[in-house]
């Protein structure tokens, strides 16, 4: 600013001092010519005067400088010149001075002398005896006048240019103070300078566009950061690079990825195999990929999604869900077919081999009855484990019939203890039954009884020979409690969360001699939050287990 | 030029994490083939140690090519130079792991029931390569430090299992070669976590640009 101010004041101080300088040269420059006509004129009157006394002799006696004396006769011949031989010069009649001169007594001119190459003023004077005197004065040039000035003009030039350089500086500050003052968080708040209140209405708009669209901005961000942040999903944004532009809090805790992640290599997060596969196939390819990785113990599926600009990959989009429940379920059914089928094909080959051996008479006819008592009890297991696994199906899909009637539990277990005795009677197993006579509860007859019957079948079957199983019904305020306890083998505490999960035995190498299908407490779990009823389990290792289910008492609706 | 360099050093950072993550593979490979004494593990490990070659072979031409061109200073070059160095531990990683798993291929060590220790070794040795390469991505000092410190673990493994190892050959309870062969895994891995270590002390440098420790 200050710079722009002084160059301008510069130039405006410099032009105005050559017009200036100018100007005032010519009027000097005339004003000294009227002022040498005056002293010139003065001279040749002198000069005229002292010639009319003395004649030519005066002439000659005078000390003359730079001023040439020139007398010319009546008829324009030379008579005396101080700076040249009279006799040389040519008749002098034509020269206007002399010419006025002749005529008016006096006469002036100014003329560019062609013999001394400078300029002359020339004063001429008739003498009374009809002679010319004529003064010539070397004229002052205007460039002898200038020169003159000159040194005097440049030493104004430079108090000027210093003066100046202060004054454009003050000028620049006191331009620029309100300015740098001006508050621009306000502009239309300033009333310094009317010129340019145009900009200050331009940045008022603008920023009030700009405060627009940033709070519209702000507004999106946040509500896509509201969606992203509670997403259940973890959801990863790379660019074509593979780099993290966003991630969710979800993503960001599966992979451990800290507070500052925008900018890092997703590799550095997660780097296993399968999702280096899949990010490769997505980056280079344009290829979806998913796969389905553990973290921690639950397992996701990582969808990642290639984003493409016409064939060009500009980034990926890395989704991350919980499938663990699902995969579960998976290995469970995977596991449930496997179990079904060996279950199945065990029973079988006994019976095929027994078959195969009567069929080809390789048995004696007393042992006959054996093989085929073998193979009736063979089949007759395949059918109960048939029927568990239907009747858990059946479970399983809902398509049991739940409709509820008035049960008495006591009579249940009445009837089932009997239906057991031949069993509990083989293993010198006793029961007793404990209860406050009848009670009654409104639920599904069937589900009640798979739940009765496979506790005490259980209780007699993992029973030591001689053993007790002590079963008890108690009502209480609203609620019927069902306990079934047995002082036989337990159940270690290990096995005590899985024994409920279906072909799951606690000691498989004596399934085989136990009997049961291993659906038994299955189908109990089952029932149970079927007819949203409680299982407690205790249960030491040698000492019994004591199962407890609590039915909610319902009234009949 | 800054941020050309910088991309290439991203470029170099992406490479190193895909080679550590090759090596991971390869020694998890060769735990899994151990465990099942199942001989297909050699392959696949072989393939990935191709690979792993294939990339140290790259990421030394990188690291040459940004040496030359970029002729880096101060905390560039510590990152470039112990990248050079890291590869040579990766690459030994990878080639000991198949190792192991070639041993297993030959089958007399796949009904060993002593093996559990060796798996313990080789976990903790696995556990270590991840360590480190985890310490490398992260540029983690303490994560290095713990590295360097597990060391001694995998190394009293190794101590107990060659007593034991020397113990069953006086007794000869087992074929001599099957000892000798769980003798060689179990040496195997305590490289790996020697190497491990030699990582975790080129992340501390790339760090602090000290370099603690004669590396092994």
């Amino acid at each position: 600013m200050t710079k722009q101010i002084f160059k301008h004041m510069q130039i405006l101080i410099t032009v105005a001092l050559l017009v200036a300088f100018a100007a005032m040269l010519g009027i000097l420059y005339s004003y000294f010519g009227v002022v040498q006509e005056g002293q010139v004129k003065a001279e040749a009157r002198l000069a005229a005067q002292g010639v009319e006394a003395e004649g030519v002799t005066y002439l000659e006696r005078l000390d003359l400088d730079t001023t040439r004396v020139t007398l010319v006769a009546a008829n324009g011949q030379v008579i005396y010149d101080s700076e040249a031989d009279a006799s040389s010069l040519e008749n002098h009649i034509s020269r206007p001075e002399v010419k006025e001169a002749l005529e008016d007594g006096e006469g002036m001119s100014t003329r560019f002398s062609g013999t001394l190459l400078k300029a002359f003023v020339y004063c001429a004077e008739r003498l009374p005896d009809g002679t010319v005197l004529r003064i010539a004065e070397p004229r002052d040039t205007a460039i002898n006048i200038a020169a003159g000035m000159i040194p005097f003009v440049l030493m104004l030039l430079i108090i000027l240019m210093v003066c100046m350089w202060f004054a454009a500086r003050h000028v620049a500050r006191r331009i620029t103070q309100p300015l740098n003052q001006l508050d621009l968080d306000h502009p239309m708040e300033n009333d310094e300078y009317e010129e340019i209140s145009p900009l200050l209405k331009r940045i008022y708009v603008q920023q009030k566009q700009i405060a627009d669209e940033k709070g519209r901005l702000v507004r999106i961000e946040r509500d896509f950061t509201a969606v992203t942040q509670h997403m259940a999903e973890g959801l990863i944004l790379l660019d074509e690079e593979g780099r993290v532009l966003n991630m969710n809090n979800k993503a960001g805790k599966l992979l451990n990825a800290g507070d500052v992640y925008i900018g890092t290599d997703i590799l550095a997060l997660e780097r296993r195999e399968k999702f280096r596969e899949i990010l490769a196939g997505a980056l280079n390819d344009g290829e979806h990929g998913e796969t389905v990785l553990p973290y921690d113990r639950l397992s996701y599926q990582v969808d990642v999604t290639p984003v493409l600009d016409g064939k060009k990959v500009i980034g990926t989009v890395v989704l991350l869900f919980d499938v663990t429940e699902r995969e579960t379920a998976e290995q469970m059914r995977r596991e449930f077919t496997a179990n079904v089928s060996h279950e199945l094909k065990t029973p079988l080959h006994t019976i095929s081999g027994c078959a195969e051996m009567l069929e080809s008479g390789g048995v004696k006819p007393e042992d006959q009855k054996k093989f085929v008592h073998l193979i009736y009890t063979q089949v007759q297991r395949m059918i109960t484990l048939v029927q568990d696994i239907l009747y858990i199906s059946h479970l399983d899909e809902g398509a049991v019939d739940m409709s509820c009637s008035r049960i008495d539990m006591c009579l249940i277990a009445d009837k089932v203890i009997e239906s057991l005795s031949p069993e509990a009677a083989k293993k010198h197993v006793s029961i007793s039954l404990d209860s406050d006579g009848e009670v009654i509860y409104y639920g599904v007859p069937r589900l009640t009884e798979s739940i009765i019957f496979n506790l005490i079948d259980n209780a007699i079957k993992y029973n030591k020979e001689g053993g007790k199983v002590h079963v008890s019904i108690r009502a209480g305020s609203d609620t019927i409690t069902l306990q079934v306890a047995d002082n036989g083998i337990g159940i270690p505490q290990d096995d005590q969360d899985r024994i409920f999960e279906r072909f799951y035995r606690v000691d498989k190498s004596r399934s085989r001699e136990i009997g049961g299908t291993g659906l038994g407490l299955a189908i109990v779990k089952h029932a149970a939050m079927l007819q949203n009823a409680q299982i407690r389990l205790e249960s030491r290792l040698g000492q019994g287990s004591t199962f407890t289910v609590i039915f909610q008492e319902k009234s009949p609706e | 030029m800054r941020l050309r360099f910088d991309e290439e050093l991203n470029n170099l950072n992406r490479e190193m994490i895909l080679m550590g993550s090759m090596c991971e593979d390869a020694i998890n490979t060769a735990i899994r083939a151990l465990i099942k004494g199942d001989p297909d593990g050699h392959k696949k490990a072989s393939a990935i140690v191709t690979e792993i070659s294939h990339k140290e072979r790259e990421i030394e031409d990188m690291c040459l090519k940004l040496l030359m061109q970029q002729q880096p200073v101060a905390s560039d070059l510590r990152t470039i130079s112990s990248a050079l160095k890291m590869v040579s531990d990766l690459e030994r990683i990878g080639d000991q792991s198949d190792d192991i798993a070639e041993i297993v291929s030959m089958q007399n060590v796949s009904d060993a029931d002593d093996k559990f220790e060796i798996l313990d070794l080789g976990q903790a040795a696995s556990r270590m390569v991840t360590g480190a390469v985890d310490a490398f991505v992260k540029r983690d000092e303490a994560a290095a430090r713990e590295v360097i410190k597990e060391d001694d673990t995998v190394d009293d493994y190794f101590d107990k299992i060659k007593k034991e190892l020397a113990k069953s050959i006086q007794t000869d309870e087992a074929g001599l070669e099957k000892t000798l062969d769980l003798l060689m895994i179990s040496k195997y891995f305590e490289r790996i976590g020697d190497h491990a270590v030699n990582i975790a002390q080129w992340v501390i440098f790339s760090i602090t640009g000290v370099l603690e420790g004669n590396t092994k």
